[in-house]
């Protein structure tokens, strides 16, 4: 029992660090517009963002609900199996995030807990039908083109209504109003994601016995432990990327902006409220490629909009490998912590490495805000 | 079993609809909510007071509509 305690608590250290990263990775896409259209300075965006990603967590429960019911089956869960998936997560949020791709942390962890699930309890334990495809696969496509479709129809709206106007005050009024359309964005973005964490938390809780499987509520230690781990992610910052969706995808206006965090918190937190565990990431580049294509194709940056396309296709199953690949090197160590214990070491080297030769490249504060 | 049947298809209808409705709603109350204050302002300058009231009476309107749709969003999410 001892064993397993402290298997729980590293595992629940793993998911608030994927939560942090999670922060770390995603959140950077929530600011990007507001800064790209000089709405709000960089550490201001990203200090507004982390406080109402953290008051998001609190809004809803429906998205940890499906994470911790209906991926996989909660009854055949174990703390390896969860843990290994956390890993497969976090291994492809740091790699994309190296490599400045805008990737999503939701379909990351869904497809480590499903990668690790599978090598670990088999196919039959892994909800594909209503749960993987119902309500991650579908909305995977869904949200980002209705985000693209409401972002591009409220631009060509919001063109028609204040087109004769002089361009000062509406820029002057779209970057006050980016300041509410980002804040919801941020709302949108804790309340989505960060109820992943607490479903996975659940689980590993699930595991250990002290939640019942059939109602894997998460207590309200979760709630609070996800919400801070994510907003202090959010702090930190994901410099790199905001870099990608602020301004390589299109150079925006200030309306632009506003018509594109308007449209992403939308789709968000409709989705929150249906339980889908959606990912932040491809819904927000779906309204900034929207507000940029309602008003000139060319003005979109297909090339690196195709990158970020790809990395969306590659996310579930390379987070899947990453997660099968944890799971069969940690059971090597027996089914205690030992094999935790070894993984986790190896994953906080390799973020040590990843992390000091981005800091080599420069990809600092100082960066993003000369972008 | 088809794909139809494991889609939760009003779940899903619904996210589409209100997500259409409050993002392309929510911009455009906020676009009049500009245009009503801008127009107000140069019209109060030019000396036309009742044309800048009514353009002031839409974009109050429209900043109205914009924090009632928030804050019906927020309400209806933590139900």
């Amino acid at each position: 029992m001892e064993g397993e305690l402290l298997t729980v608590i590293i595992v629940v250290a793993t998911a608030l660090a994927f939560d942090f990263t999670n922060g770390f990775h995603d959140t950077a896409n929530v600011v990007a517009t507001s800064i790209s259209t000089r709405a709000m300075a960089p550490r201001l965006a990203v200090g507004y963002a982390a406080i109402l990603n953290f008051a998001g967590a609190f809004i809803s429960l429906e998205v940890a609900a499906t994470v911790a019911n209906d991926v996989v089956d909660p009854g055949d869960i174990t703390l390896l199996v969860v843990f290994a998936g956390l890993i497969g997560a976090i291994a492809w949020n740091l790699i994309t995030w190296y490599f400045g791709l805008p990737s999503s942390s939701s379909h990351a962890l869904i497809g480590g807990i499903v990668g690790a699930m599978l090598v670990a309890q088999g196919p039959d334990t892994i909800f594909f039908g209503e749960g993987i495809v119902g309500k991650v696969m579908l909305p995977a496509v869904v949200a980002p083109t209705l985000a693209f479709a409401v972002a591009g129809i409220s631009i060509l709206l919001l063109y028609r209504i204040v087109g004769r106007l002089r361009p000062g005050p509406v820029t002057g009024g779209f970057r006050g109003g980016q300041i509410i359309s980002g804040g919801l964005l941020a709302l949108a973005h804790g309340t989505n994601d960060a109820q992943k964490t607490m479903g996975v938390i659940a689980l590993a809780l699930v595991a250990y016995g002290s939640l019942p499987a059939g109602d894997p509520t998460p207590p309200f230690w979760v709630v609070v432990s996800a919400a801070a781990a994510i907003a202090l992610g959010t702090y930190a910052g994901g410099w790199r990327i905001i870099k990608t969706m602020g301004s390589r995808i299109h150079k925006m206006d200030s309306a632009q902006g506003f018509a594109a965090q308007g449209a992403g918190a939308a789709v968000i937190l409709a989705s929150s409220h249906g339980g889908f565990p959606l990912s932040t990431t491809h819904t927000i580049s779906g309204a900034v490629i929207g507000s940029g294509a309602a008003k000139r194709l060319s003005a979109v940056r297909w090339g690196v909009a195709g990158n970020i396309v790809a990395a969306w296709i590659v996310t579930l199953p390379a987070a899947a490998g990453i997660g099968a690949l944890t799971y069969g090197v940690t059971r090597i160590f027996g089914t205690g912590a030992a094999g935790p214990i070894v993984v986790s070491a190896l994953i906080l080297a390799g973020s040590a490495v990843l992390f000091s030769r981005r800091a080599q490249q420069g990809g600092g504060v100082a960066a993003a805000s000369e972008a | 079993m088809s794909v139809a049947a494991i889609i939760d298809w009003d779940a899903l209808l619904t996210v589409i609809w209100a997500s259409a409705v409050a993002g392309v709603g929510v911009t455009a109350a906020f676009g009049f909510a500009i245009l009503g204050g801008t127009r107000a302002l140069e019209l109060g300058r030019e000396g036309r007071p009742g044309e800048a009231a009514l353009f002031g009476a839409v974009g109050g309107l429209g900043a109205v509509a914009v924090i009632a749709a928030i804050v019906f969003g927020i309400v209806v999410l933590s139900e």
